[in-house]
């Protein structure tokens, strides 16, 4: 029973988006539920998962009894998972945040979805299984077809409530597609060469034949590769699609896709990058992470600096989150084991914090109709949105009890390691951007704006408290415990020979 | 340079994937129209399953089914495996284009939906309404 948890954890939340539209059409109110019931399901299974998984070790599971062949040259012959200590914390945090995304959701659907909230939950639970495919899936051209899943689903939810949203879902389509696309034809020229598609049995080939790291088809495949899931992750240069997908999607929607989306993207890349190119591979003469590591400078420091710029709170986060896309690439770009797992460490962080943040600005929204940063003085009403907005704003920062600080305190001491200042002054003046922009926003809520009347103060619905209450406090929990998950983090790095 | 030319042209099917990348990539950059970015779309999807299909054709190559000796292990000395068609880039082929067909009735309802609420498939227009 125990061997077949991660095709469970992938089969819950698929086979409940298959029964959704069965039940939902009797009876809508069902369907929230329903949803929320099969997320926690998926969340149990998933921490069994990771017990299981610390407790014997990586298990990969070999589709339809079709295994590697341990005999002969060792030949993939069937489609395999792998459920290594790395994927299966990724799960509990994917399937954690799912469960608060969709509480949120049940609270803030918007009116005029009439029946299509059917859909709404459907597409959800399909959006949350590809992701669970994609981190558990051993084999790239896998992670291809859960990635367009992942997107269509993305695509279509952006696009649910109509009006100017269904332009952003346009244009993230055009984008979104060529991004994967690009993967597409990264996986082509990856199986021109090495005649496999099996991440362990790429990484084996790469090593064996030392002289196909330098051929053209690695290096075209490679840097298609990360054009496309760069694309997927928004980093900086390419992010065009994702501040105007999330401002215009329905504020249900949003925590889902910041929180987890480019997360999973980011993933898959580590994966690809250590996983089976190992962290000495090049492009030309220029050595991969070297470059990952000045776009994520760049990144880091323009997210910030535009994110100031912003007058709306979502697309204020927004840019946050590329900055923080480009602080997670500039730790793993460093070559030794803290910037690794300070990185990964950092990635879990980030996708609580874009939870938290996004939820907040949708309460925001749906409680007193603040978009804007000068109306959100109206928030002094709901102290429980301002409470989590302060330890999201520790944690964005980075302030100890939190977990944000950890994350970026590794990633500038490995950056230090390796000697690369510019990053760390990149880091910083990203730090100093992001104190900037909160305090916008809290000068917005505490300044003197124009007062309205007091109108009687908005009730919150306790669906919406509990989502704030455990973003925040997994936020201060995830700081808590900074310790052990480095140490853990660093086990992993050191798998990967860093 | 000029035995790089040449060593071009003993492969054109590999032109024509660059040609066609190229053409859809400049298709979906430069027209206004969605459809016609749609196409563009449409175009890269099919030139990289071309890809696919090219570098897997194999002359003179049989189905990959052994006969009389079923036993794969005991027999693996024995087969050729030049005379056998590879079916993975075949089956990589049939999931990207249902993964492409997929993708075009997203994007295809998107633009219904928008051409609904705009009234012009223009994108300059369609931005102008934004407004």
């Amino acid at each position: 029973m125990m061997d077949q948890l991660p095709v469970v954890i992938f089969l819950i939340p698929f086979v409940t988006a298959i029964c959704v539209p069965m039940i939902g059409y009797r009876n809508r109110d069902w369907c929230g539920p329903i949803a929320l019931l099969a997320t926690i399901a998926m969340s149990v299974a998933a921490i069994v998962n990771l017990y299981v998984v610390l407790a014997n070790g990586e298990s990969r599971y070999a589709f339809g009894g079709w295994s590697i062949s341990t005999s002969l040259p060792a030949f993939p012959l069937g489609i395999e998972w792998v459920n290594d200590p790395l994927a299966s914390v990724m799960l509990v945090t994917l399937s954690g945040l799912s469960c608060i995304c969709i509480l949120y959701g049940t609270t803030d659907l918007p009116r005029s979805l009439g029946s299509r909230v059917v859909l709404y939950y459907t597409l959800v639970l399909i959006l949350i299984s590809a992701l669970a495919g994609i981190v558990l899936a051993g084999d790239i051209f896998n992670v291809f077809v859960f990635l367009e899943v992942v997107a269509l689903c993305a695509y279509a939810l952006i696009g649910v409530s109509g009006g100017k949203a269904l332009v952003a879902a346009f244009r993230y389509l055009i984008l979104g597609t060529l991004g994967s696309s690009f993967y597409l034809l990264g996986v082509v020229f990856f199986y021109a060469a090495t005649g496999t598609l099996n991440m362990g049995d790429l990484a084996q080939q790469l090593i064996e034949k030392p002289e196909l790291m330098t051929s053209k088809a690695i290096i075209g495949g490679s840097t298609f590769l990360f054009l496309g899931l760069g694309i997927k992750m928004a980093l900086f240069p390419l992010h065009g699609w994702l501040p105007g997908a999330y401002a215009r999607a329905p504020s249900a929607v949003t925590p889902l896709l910041a929180s987890l989306m480019t997360k999973i993207a980011l993933y898959a890349w580590v994966r690809i990058m250590f996983w089976v190119l190992g962290a000495g591979a090049e492009i030309g003469h220029v050595h991969l992470l070297t470059l990952l590591g000045m776009l994520g400078t760049i990144a880091t420091v323009a997210g910030a600096i535009i994110a100031l710029a912003q007058d709306n709170l979502k697309r204020m986060f927004a840019y946050g989150g590329i900055s923080h896309i480009g602080l997670i690439l500039i730790g793993v770009s460093q070559e030794n084991g803290v910037g690794l797992a300070g990185s990964l460490f950092y990635m879990i962080n980030d996708a609580v914090m874009q939870a938290s943040a996004f939820i907040i600005a949708g309460a925001a929204i749906s409680l007193h109709d603040a978009q804007n940063v000068n109306e959100l003085s109206r928030l002094r009403r709901s102290p429980w949105l301002v409470g989590s907005l302060i330890i999201l704003a520790m944690s964005m920062i980075g302030v100890p009890p939190t977990g944000g600080f950890f994350g970026k305190w590794q990633i500038i001491l490995s950056a230090l390691q390796a000697a690369n200042y510019v990053e760390v002054a990149a880091i910083i003046v990203a730090t100093v951007l992001t104190m900037a922009y909160f305090l916008k926003i809290f000068s917005g809520i505490f300044g003197d704006g124009h007062r309205k009347a007091e109108q009687q103060p908005n009730e919150s619905k306790i669906g919406l408290r509990i989502c704030l209450a455990v973003t925040s406090a997994a936020m201060v929990v995830l700081g808590l415990c900074a310790d052990p998950m480095s140490r853990f983090f660093r086990a992993t790095a050191t798998s990967v020979g860093l | 340079m000029i035995e790089h030319i040449t060593s071009a042209l003993q492969r054109p099917n590999f032109i024509a994937f660059v040609i066609l990348f190229l053409w859809g990539l400049f298709i979906m950059v430069s027209h206004p129209n969605l459809i016609k970015k749609l196409i563009g779309l449409y175009l890269v999807q099919t030139s990289i399953i071309f890809l696919l299909v090219t570098f897997s054709a194999k002359k003179d190559a049989t189905v990959p089914i052994l006969q009389g000796d079923d036993s794969l292990v005991s027999a693996v000395n024995e087969i050729d495996p030049n005379e056998y068609a590879n079916p993975l880039p075949h089956v990589l082929t049939l999931t990207a284009i249902v993964v492409q067909v997929a993708t075009l009735g997203v994007s295809l309802a998107l633009v219904a939906a928008i051409y609904r609420t705009y009234d012009s498939l223009d994108e300059n227009e369609i931005l102008e309404k934004l407004k």
